[in-house]
């Protein structure tokens, strides 16, 4: 694979320029609100951009009110809007017949693709991979869980929010319409949502525990209800578990009312016996 | 006592710059949770505690318009307040949860309303070309919102200890074994709520094939990565995204079905 992301500075921006971008970009979601969510981050992200294209007082303004607009997009790949702005701001700096509106336009159109991917990748497939990592080591009191998870999880996500600056910018506006147009897209979150459901499947049945102790028959042949569902198939009990709380979901309940449902289930099968550690 | 509540104030305060630092996950209870352990000389435990919320919290994530719990205050004050009751891991749940859903609120309905006036003061501040007040203004803003947390952290931690200590004593035996019981339950929540959000007809067959290689093979969840990771290279190299599909059939599932929910 050759991105060749640092080329094409022949205007004014460069690299350095971009690099302070991708800095800025950090505490992008710090001041996300409930009213214009990104806009006062992204706005501090694009800054170092704008003073240098907008050396008059007044048009550098002007820029930084465009960017106080409404945004929102997964925080990882901010950069990469933030760059495709940083390419666009710079031909309506530069272009007498630049149509300065598109920048918002092009911004606004990329927010509901690029979150998608994003979140999917990130919260779906990432995230869950570093968690069920690090849990799996963490629920034995190892302390590389926690490590592992944040190394699992940052160094991807830093070194895609990196080259992302620089893919913005080179690609500029045209390259959504490139990356959809190969299907390329699709493949990727088709491809990352796999990965993500298999790990969920595995956590799940790693991490979640039932156990029915009821007694069934007397004497050698005792045994548990657990274990007569487990002879049906492994994780039986687990999976029914995960089937009716996730229709209960589906029957959009408050996942909070079904934390307390459990909550009541667990203590009743603990009171009455049928549930055991 | 006093040295013990300014870390842990400084812990939250540390959970609250998640969104300064990149968003880069340092306020998950797997984090959090060994930190606390640590000032509270039991970091095992703290460990544990952690992962065992980071379980049951998987699918508190901002996706959409789901506002997911305030899980710094709930971890916080959940594993400290277990541990210095000397309770185990599902104390650290049953106190943690109904913390982190009454600071949502409390974040979100008055902590917002105090963010927005910096938000709009930085809309003046570029008018005016203020650059250093614009930067200070958004950092105001970002611990704004949650100055609510920020406080009521070190508070409850200084007050509450001896409360919950007295509460956990009167506990029936049936109640905790329960809310052991609980804990171990509760992550299936949390993958549903999770799953829910990726689920579609293309991918459901592989949340199977992860849950039953794990039930028959006893594989982990780190094997299971691995492996799907190799599997979706495999399918990669026998073009099973896209290759041979006309460009319509690309078209359907444009979006790639996460907004289904």
């Amino acid at each position: 694979m050759n991105f060749r992301i640092h080329s094409n500075y022949d205007k004014e921006l460069t690299k350095k320029d971009l690099m302070k971008v991708f800095w800025r970009s950090i505490p992008y979601e710090h001041s996300w609100n409930y009213e214009r969510m990104g806009n006062v981050g992204f706005t501090f992200a694009m800054y170092p951009v704008l003073k240098k294209l907008y050396p008059n007082k007044e048009d550098l303004a002007k820029a930084m009110k465009r960017h106080l607009t409404v945004y929102n997009v997964t925080p990882y790949i901010s950069t990469f809007p933030m760059g495709i702005a940083a390419a666009m701001e710079e031909a309506n700096a530069t272009q007498e017949e630049f149509n300065e509106e598109s920048i918002s336009d092009v911004k606004t159109a990329l927010m509901g693709p690029l979150s998608g991917i994003g979140d999917a990748f990130y919260w779906g497939t990432l995230r869950v991979i570093a968690t069920g990592i690090g849990c799996t080591l963490a629920l034995k009191g190892n302390i590389l869980g926690p490590i592992l998870f944040l190394l699992a999880f940052n160094i991807p996500h830093y070194i895609i929010r990196y080259i992302c600056t620089f893919l913005g910018y080179k690609l500029g506006s045209e390259s959504i319409a490139k990356i959809t147009a190969s299907g390329l897209m699709e493949s990727v979150m088709e491809a990352a949502s796999i990965v993500g459901m298999m790990v969920v499947g595995a956590m799940t049945m790693e991490m979640t525990a039932i156990n029915f102790v009821t007694q069934v028959g007397t004497g050698e042949e005792a045994s548990t209800l657990q274990d007569i569902l487990c002879g049906i198939f492994p994780g039986l009990p687990t999976l029914a578990l995960f089937g009716v709380v996730y229709w209960m979901l589906k029957k959009k309940m408050n996942p909070l009312i079904i934390m307390l449902i459990l909550l009541v289930f667990g203590i009743v099968g603990a009171g009455l016996g049928f549930l055991g550690l | 006592m006093i040295v013990k509540t300014i870390l842990i104030f400084l812990i939250g305060l540390l959970g609250y710059s998640e969104w300064l630092t990149g968003t880069s996950f340092l306020q998950r209870p797997i984090v959090l949770g060994p930190l606390v352990g640590l000032v509270l000389g039991d970091m095992q435990a703290g460990i544990i505690m952690g992962a065992t919320l980071e379980l049951a919290m998987i699918g508190a994530i901002s996706v959409g318009a789901y506002n997911p719990p305030d899980l710094i205050s709930g971890t916080v004050l959940g594993v400290s307040l277990a541990i210095q009751a000397g309770a185990g891991p599902e104390a650290a749940l049953t106190l943690g949860i109904p913390i982190a859903t009454v600071m949502l609120a409390v974040n979100t309905g008055l902590g917002q309303p105090l963010m927005l006036l910096f938000i709009h003061k930085c809309d003046r501040d570029a008018e005016q070309g203020n650059i250093h007040a614009f930067n200070r203004d958004m950092f105001i803003a970002g611990y704004l919102q949650n100055i609510w947390g920020i406080l009521c952290i070190p508070l409850a931690f200084y007050f509450g200890t001896e409360a919950v200590t007295k509460i956990l004593g009167v506990i029936p035996g049936f109640v905790q074994t329960g809310m052991d019981i609980t804990a171990a339950l509760l992550p299936a929540l949390g993958f549903a709520m999770l799953a829910q959000t990726m689920m579609n007809k293309k991918v459901a067959p592989f949340f199977f094939v992860g849950f039953f290689v794990v039930a028959y093979m006893g594989l982990t969840t780190t094997g299971v990565a691995i492996f799907s990771i190799c599997l979706v290279l495999i399918m990669v190299m026998f073009g099973a995204f896209n290759k041979n599909k006309p460009v319509a059939a690309a078209e359907e599932y444009d979006g790639g079905g996460f907004d289904e929910f």
